[in-house]
């Protein structure tokens, strides 16, 4: 694997150059402190970068929103006619990544381009630059080592950060990140031995760093074996309040609900996020719903993740990024859910 | 790459009452090359739409062996569905698909088949129906079981009497709720089993109708020396995008819109049996 250097004093005119050929999407913090994936663009670039937070915890919301948004229109229609929505994004530049986020912007890349492709996320998803700067400080939720998707990757990123001080080492996981640092080499240095240790040392401490230990090979394993007893989801079932907010947060759901609005002869036809732990994601027009009963709304939740998703991709639907209990307001994580089947 | 989720115009051109809430759609697509060389197979679906309203599954109701049009049999049950029903011929709906796999049809030749639908479950039956009449001689026996909460609820009335004078071709019909008029069997589709010889030995069967007769006819079938594998059912799921992506009609890794909607029972029997589709 090619490594070069980036001083963290050329990161700001890196992400500056790159906007003018890229669509660019840094991280940045807003008033609330919360971190989110925004575009620099001409007019607000000098602004956004003044609150570039490389070092951010974590993004609220995953950077599945750049590719699926929250509310999305399909397309628009007037006195009967349709009017198409869907057209190509510019080449995007994601720069500033977390490793669990890239594992999950995979995942749904895979699941958006199976059987049926979804023309509106492709168009988004299918020309891009995935730029992981890693963790250095894991969050008390975060459990990516036993999920196997962080702090670092081996592979599946273009271009990955690591922290040594006053600069990057920079890994070239893919021939399109080699290009690019190419194409930009006048904010690149050439890597030095002790970069190289240096690096090592930094993915080793973030390593160390995270609390949270589980048996996640053992646990899909009962989940594949479909032993799980059903206490364990009656359990959750008595907490959970069925918000759906661990579901909107988690970078890997991709669940979403379709609906018309109509003013005169002219609406639109969109998809918003939707949530299988809700009560009427499986009711049908005639009452009939398969789903009614809170627990087996809980083990849907966590099967698809745990199960259904492995025994499809060979990958699990959950990368360990902590999002569902961090945001969680009855404490409730599938870390927990993990450790416990685990055990049993 | 295709935009999957853009539907196309289609127009009405007839409309059959079928009882006081149901109707059967004849619509013929507005674009000329796509209503003569639209293609289907027995069994699949459309996602039928009316623009500012939204858009649902619809099971195909005509037969691919008639080219030029398709045939919805549809329930005013939501919103959508009252809302199409109250349309008039020549009004304007938009359809994508189709969507789905279909029934077994060519493997199943020579073998004797059994049709067992309730209610609205009928009209998806009905489109293989009609492609094995088309070549009826390829078939064994047919014999249809069909059961409606009332007289007036049964589709089809016409077509049921004229495929009872079919060669080799039974149907038995049956009301949970007669009135005056009925002179018929009352009470559930399995209360049919004593009235004709039901041998499942070599025999195929095709399943569809409300979850609870979908559990009490398979037990039936069964009993009756059905193999598993020879039970084929058609399920309905809520469902949104009819490609797999939307999530809704999951069932274990399954997606009924992609996967289905048609299983074999043995199929069926894997599936989890907290989401199992039959109630």
């Amino acid at each position: 694997m090619k490594q070069f250097v980036l001083k963290k004093d050329n990161v700001r005119d890196l992400c500056i150059a790159a906007c003018g050929e890229w669509e660019t999407y840094v991280p940045v913090e807003s008033a609330g402190r919360d971190v989110h994936f925004l575009k620099i663009e001409d007019e607000n670039k000098e602004s956004l970068l003044d609150k570039l937070a490389l070092d951010y915890e974590y993004t609220v919301v995953p950077p599945k929103i750049l590719a699926f948004p929250q509310l999305e229109s399909l397309f628009e229609f007037g006195e009967q006619k349709i009017a198409e929505t869907a057209k190509p994004s510019a080449k995007r530049f994601l720069f500033g990544l977390r490793a669990c986020d890239v594992k999950a912007i995979l995942f749904l890349d895979d699941f958006y381009r199976r059987n049926f492709e979804d023309i509106y996320y492709l168009n988004k998803s299918n020309n891009k630059l995935l730029v992981i700067v890693g963790c250095k400080k894991p969050l008390e939720n975060c459990f990516c080592t036993s999920a196997r998707t962080g702090p670092f990757l081996q592979k599946g990123f273009d271009l990955q950060l690591v922290d040594v001080g006053d600069e990057y080492v920079v890994e070239a996981g893919s021939k399109k990140g080699e290009e690019f640092v190419n194409s930009y080499k006048k904010f690149f240095d050439k890597v030095s031995k002790d970069d190289v240790e240096n690096s090592k040392i930094t993915k080793r401490v973030a390593r160390e760093a995270v609390a949270i230990r589980l048996d996640f090979e053992k646990a899909i394993k009962r989940f594949c074996e479909d032993k799980i007893p059903t206490q364990i989801y009656e359990r959750i079932a008595e907490r959970c309040i069925y918000c759906g907010g661990c579901l909107y947060v988690c970078p890997t759901c991709s669940c979403f609900n379709v609906f018309d609005e109509r003013k005169g002869n002219f609406g639109r036809r969109s998809r918003n996020w939707d949530a299988c732990v809700f009560e009427g994601y499986t009711r049908e027009a005639s009452g009939h719903n398969p789903r009614s009963e809170k627990w087996i709304r809980t083990s849907r939740r966590y099967e698809h993740k745990l199960k259904y998703d492995y025994l499809v991709t060979g990958m699990s639907g959950c990368v360990g990024c902590g999002r569902c209990l961090t945001s969680c307001p009855v404490h409730i994580g599938i870390s927990q859910v993990i450790e416990e089947v685990s055990k049993t | 790459m295709r935009n999957e989720y853009i539907p196309y115009p289609a127009i009405i051109k007839s409309i059959q009452a079928e009882s006081f809430d149901t109707k059967t759609f004849r619509v013929v697509f507005e674009d000329k090359d796509l209503a003569v060389n639209f293609d289907y197979k027995s069994g699949q679906f459309m996602e039928v739409s009316l623009l500012g309203l939204g858009e649902a599954p619809i099971s195909i109701t005509s037969s691919p062996v008639q080219k030029g049009f398709l045939e919805f049999t549809i329930r005013g049950m939501g919103r959508l569905t009252q809302a199409i029903l109250q349309l008039n011929i020549e009004d304007k709906i938009h359809l994508r698909g189709p969507y789905g796999n279909s029934f077994p049809f060519e493997e199943v030749k020579g073998k004797n088949l059994y049709f067992v639908a309730g209610g609205i479950g009928l009209p998806p039956l009905r489109s293989l129906i009609q492609t094995v009449f088309n070549k009826r001689a390829d078939f064994g026996k047919v014999k249809i079981l069909y059961g409606a909460k009332t007289p007036d609820m049964l589709c089809f009335k016409d077509e049921l009497k004229s495929w009872s004078g079919i060669a080799d071709t039974e149907v038995l019909l049956t009301v949970d709720e007669p009135d005056g008029n009925w002179r018929g069997n009352v009470g559930v589709v399995t209360g049919l089993w004593d009235k004709t010889d039901i041998d499942g030995a070599g025999g195929i069967a095709y399943v569809c109708g409300p979850p609870i007769m979908i559990k009490f006819v398979i037990a039936k079938l069964l009993k009756s020396g059905f193999k598993e594998e020879n039970i084929y059912v058609t399920l309905e799921r809520y469902m949104k995008c009819g490609i797999g992506k939307c999530g809704h009609c999951n069932i274990g890794e399954k997606f009924v819109c992609i996967d289905g909607p048609v299983f074999s029972y043995s199929r069926l029997e894997k599936f989890p049996d907290k989401e199992r589709a039959i109630a």
